[in-house]
């Protein structure tokens, strides 16, 4: 099989007079791992439940693998969801929780349990498949919500903040197990996050929402070196956003020298340290210059005080220049 | 703090233990009709043992479980899917509708039971309008059936079924009925599967509630049902009343609690065993 | 036994208390006396009269057996209600010297209720009444012209009762009031307690109980009224209920009542004083009020029943004391009869025996 494994057509979902998801087209091939990136209201979490078909869109075509999948209801829909709440029956065990989908497939038993034991061994609970959710902890759910859903192995696997429930340190970990995860089975993934880092450490590419509409689709380089307007620029990331001539200028602050003596670059600028941020790997400074307060990144310089004079430079192409 | 705990078993102790422990004292007493009250206390099993010398106690008995237990089914399939509605309407409908099912009991029982008199007789408006719309030209009369006293119990009984069925389908978290339905779960499937095992406390609950009182239940077989409905508390009431024997219907009383209790305890021992399987041993 | 008074309590909500002094606790059946009367009684005396109201003698014979009902004034059904409670000696003997109307009362019902309350000692009668058969004149006509209206055959003839099933019967739910009629109608004594005559007594309910649709004692006055029936064996009292309010409905029915001429069971509602009443003294004085004829008179008025007041007899309008349905004749009050209460087991094996009868079990 070619071509995308989703297609999305001019999609639309309003609610009441808001349009959560207002006319997106979108195409996402097989084995990525796309990010839907955006604050919250942004419409990303809408545009995953359209996949999953928990909504109905007023407008546009939505196909998975070729197939249109308006009118197809959830259970007909060779996708599934791993949810933010992970939604685990707290009526059933692990075992049964991951079995669920199989039992509505009518496999038989013996196949089933199989399948269930593999999958659990997968994600390292093959212990626990007789405790109930009550009896596991936040990580352990997690990962039964995970097997519940690759068990079915399903054409696409959907990600509602799939870290956000999860404490900082856990969620360093889980990040490159899921990478890992979705390299080891080829599976589409397509994860709703609305944090950016999660997305550019872990996505092959994603898509940056606001309000309703895709800004921007990209690999996490495209994006961030490349940003297609000031909303892009200033959501993912740091930048400086400069007035030039015939539009903006997006400037990254590590892209910008710092030193006492005007640099022999050909962008300078004068200012004076404002603030100094020490961060054991970096230095965030930020200077007022003539026109505004710039952020500068640099390796820790401790010679450097506040309020003093100090000069900016930049190459030629260390700026990105915007139309919007 | 410590009084408040108490509260509970005050409760109980006085509305409760209290009243049972006088039933239960007149119950081995013996009839004494011509004192007042006419009762002599002592301790003597005459009156139970009377109750198993004549079947109409066992027969009146096993009929108010069978009515009883049918209009708790009928209660049960009417107002679950009454809750659910409920449960699933906007939020700001919710109040509005909860109202509606508890509107009732803004008038008296008594009445509400009277006005299904006035629905259910020979004459009455729904015979009326039978025979006014040509369905039929000489319906039946259900008033003084058995069929009018499930109506009437289930009809009176219903609001006790659908609340607690509410308070638990409302806290249902709808994204696990999303999961299900993710995982390929018809919505059949998924109500079957989740929904209903889940809302299993409000089923039981409900159930209890309507089942209990309408095992006991007098005013309603009187005023709809026939004579040859015999329940357990027209049983009670002839004792106490018509025979003036007051041991005997204290019997009565005793033994209605003690085979209705006991299987209740039981579940709900078994309840609160019930929904954590046993422990998986560690290693 | 403080203990049981408790327990009584609980059973029975809240008795009435016991007011102040200089009043008196009347507890009677709703729309029983002509209630101005009663103001007369307290402008006359200086009472206050505390009316309140039943429509059970059940309820009535519960509280009293209590104990403490805090009543003065009772006026519970001869039998088998008052003899009964005379058993278990709940009433104060009267002080005939205090009862200067006395001589005011009919010798006839005297007598008649003598036979519970031997010498009268213990209640006067208050009103009294008939058992018998009330039906709807059209709808009788119209399935047998020649329906034996006043005969005990009308609802313990399966052949004649038959005829009436579609059209609704109702009977008293009362062992007492229907086994004897059974029993009269089988030319048997009506107050036998002989298990054998009470056997045939039951058979013969039994014979036409496929074609009655409900036994019950008070609900036939508004199904005769409302057409939902046209047959009910009841009392005298509750039928011209009935009839007054069918002739008043919009669709205007003729309810009638017959006294069966194989005899009926005279009912006599007794005025008595509890035993433990707070204020006898005020109660002998309520009771020598309801003897006063213009009392009694004021009240049958009201009521349609007759009274147990010979000497308001005159004062009373023509409807009603030339009513042969209201004051028979004297060839039907020979025929009227009255039955004894009976042991506590007579009482066990009679509301078993009715069981039997209504639900087949």
């Amino acid at each position: 099989m070619s071509g995308p494994i989703v297609k999305i057509e001019g999609l639309t979902k309003r609610f009441g007079a808001v349009a959560a998801v207002d006319r997106v087209d979108l195409e996402i091939a097989r084995g990525e791992l796309f990010a839907l990136l955006g604050g919250s209201g942004c419409g990303k979490t809408t545009l995953l439940r359209l996949l999953a078909g928990f909504e109905t869109p007023d407008a546009g075509r939505l196909l998975i693998d070729g197939q249109d999948m308006t009118g197809v209801p959830p259970h007909f829909r060779p996708v599934n969801m791993m949810f933010q709440s992970y939604a685990l029956f707290p009526h059933m065990n692990v075992a049964e929780n991951v079995g669920y989908g199989l039992r509505r497939e009518g496999m038989a038993k013996a196949e089933a349990a199989t399948r269930v034991a593999d999958v659990l061994e997968q994600v390292r609970l093959a212990e626990y498949a007789q405790r109930r959710p009550a009896q596991l902890s936040g990580g352990q759910r997690q990962r039964v919500a995970l097997a519940r859903a690759l068990v079915k192995r399903p054409k696409i696997l959907l990600l509602d903040e799939p870290l956000a429930a999860l404490d900082r340190k856990l969620r360093e970990g889980t990040r490159f197990e899921l990478v890992r995860l979705q390299a080891e089975l080829g599976i589409t993934f397509v994860m709703v996050t609305h944090d950016q880092e999660e997305a550019m450490s872990m996505a092959t590419r994603l898509a940056v929402m606001d309000a309703g509409r895709i800004v921007q689709v990209g690999t996490p380089y495209d994006i961030y070196e490349r940003p297609a307007s000031r909303f892009v620029a200033d959501f993912i990331g740091v930048a400086n956003i400069l007035k030039i001539e015939g539009g903006w200028l997006a400037l990254r602050p590590e892209k910008i020298a710092l030193s006492v003596e005007r640099p022999g670059l050909p962008n300078v600028a004068a200012g004076k340290i404002v603030d100094i941020a020490y961060e054991g790997d970096r230095s965030l400074y930020r200077i007022a210059t003539d026109g505004a307060v710039m952020i500068v990144s640099t390796t820790p310089n401790l010679s450097h005080r506040r309020g003093d004079s100090v000069w900016l430079g930049w190459a030629a192409d260390a700026g990105h220049p915007l139309d919007a | 703090m410590r009084y408040v705990i108490a509260l509970p078993f005050l409760w109980l102790g006085i509305f409760f233990l209290l009243p049972f422990a006088l039933v239960l004292a007149i119950a081995l007493g013996t009839n004494a009709p011509d004192s007042v009250p006419p009762v002599d206390l002592g301790i003597g099993l005459k009156s139970f043992t009377l109750l198993f010398t004549d079947d109409l106690y066992l027969a009146a008995w096993l009929t108010s479980l069978r009515i009883a237990a049918t209009s708790t089914l009928v209660a049960l399939l009417l107002g679950y899917p009454m809750a659910y509605a409920i449960a699933r309407a906007a939020p700001r409908r919710r109040p509005l509708l909860l109202m509606l099912v508890v509107l009732p009991f803004w008038t008296s029982f008594l009445i509400r039971v009277y006005a299904w008199m006035g629905l259910l007789d020979e004459n009455g408006l729904l015979n009326q309008f039978l025979r006014w719309s040509g369905i039929a030209a000489n319906p039946g009369t259900i008033l003084g059936t058995e069929w009018a006293v499930q109506l009437g119990i289930v009809y009176a009984y219903l609001p006790f079924m659908v609340l607690p069925l509410y308070a638990v389908l409302e806290k249902l978290d709808v994204s696990l009925l999303e999961a299900a339905a993710d995982l390929g779960a018809r919505p059949i499937a998924a109500f079957l599967t989740i929904t209903l095992p889940l809302s299993l406390p409000g089923v039981v609950a409900g159930c209890l509630l309507v089942f209990i009182p309408a095992v006991g239940e007098f005013v309603i077989p009187d005023l709809l049902g026939g004579t040859e409905t015999l329940m357990i508390g027209k049983v009670l009431w002839d004792e106490f009343f018509t025979n003036a024997d007051w041991p005997l219907a204290s019997a009565v009383a005793i033994c209605l609690l003690v085979l209705l209790a006991a299987p209740i305890a039981l579940f709900q021992r078994q309840q609160a065993r019930g929904p954590e399987p046993a422990r998986e041993r560690r290693r | 036994m403080r203990l049981l008074a408790l327990a009584s309590l609980l059973a029975l909500v809240a008795p009435v208390q016991a007011w102040a002094q200089g009043s008196v606790n009347v507890y009677n059946w709703s729309d029983y006396i002509a209630e101005d009367q009663l103001k007369v009684f307290e402008k006359d005396t200086g009472t206050k009269v505390n009316y309140t109201t039943y429509d059970s003698n059940e309820i009535l014979d519960a509280k009293l057996r209590t104990g403490k009902s805090g009543y003065d004034i009772v006026v519970p059904t001869a039998s088998p209600f008052f003899v009964r409670q005379l058993a278990a000696s709940l009433y104060l003997p009267l002080d005939k010297a205090k009862l200067k109307n006395w001589n005011n009362l009919d010798p006839e019902i005297m007598a008649a209720l003598a036979k519970y309350d031997p010498g009268n000692a213990h209640g006067i009668p208050w009103m009294w009444g008939t058992t018998g058969i009330g039906y709807n004149v059209a709808e009788i006509s119209k399935r047998l012209p020649d329906a034996p209206v006043d005969s005990l055959r009308m609802i313990f003839d399966p052949a004649v009762v038959s005829k009436f099933k579609d059209c609704g019967v109702m009977m008293l739910d009362s062992a007492t009031d229907v086994l004897p009629a059974a029993l009269k109608y089988l030319g048997l004594d009506p107050d036998s307690k002989k298990t054998e005559d009470l056997a045939k007594a039951t058979d013969v309910v039994k014979a036409v109980r496929p074609f009655i649709r409900k036994f019950h004692s008070s609900e036939y006055i508004n199904a005769l009224a409302g057409g939902n029936i046209c047959l009910a064996f009841g009392f005298s009292g509750d039928v011209f209920q009935a009839r007054d309010r069918a002739a008043k409905a919009k669709d205007k029915r003729d309810i009638a009542y017959a006294i069966p001429k194989e005899g009926s069971l005279l009912w006599i509602d007794v005025a008595a004083i509890p035993k433990d009443a707070p204020n006898p003294a005020n109660a002998l004085r309520f009771l020598d009020f309801l003897l006063e004829p213009k009392v009694a008179a004021a009240s049958s008025e009201l009521t349609g029943y007759a009274n147990g007041n010979r000497a308001a007899f005159a004062l009373l309008p023509k409807d009603i004391s030339g009513n042969p349905l209201i004051y028979p004749p004297a060839d039907v009050r020979n025929r009227f009869y009255t039955i004894t209460a009976g042991t506590p087991e007579q009482t066990r094996e009679r509301t078993r025996l009715w069981t039997t009868v209504k639900t087949g079990r």
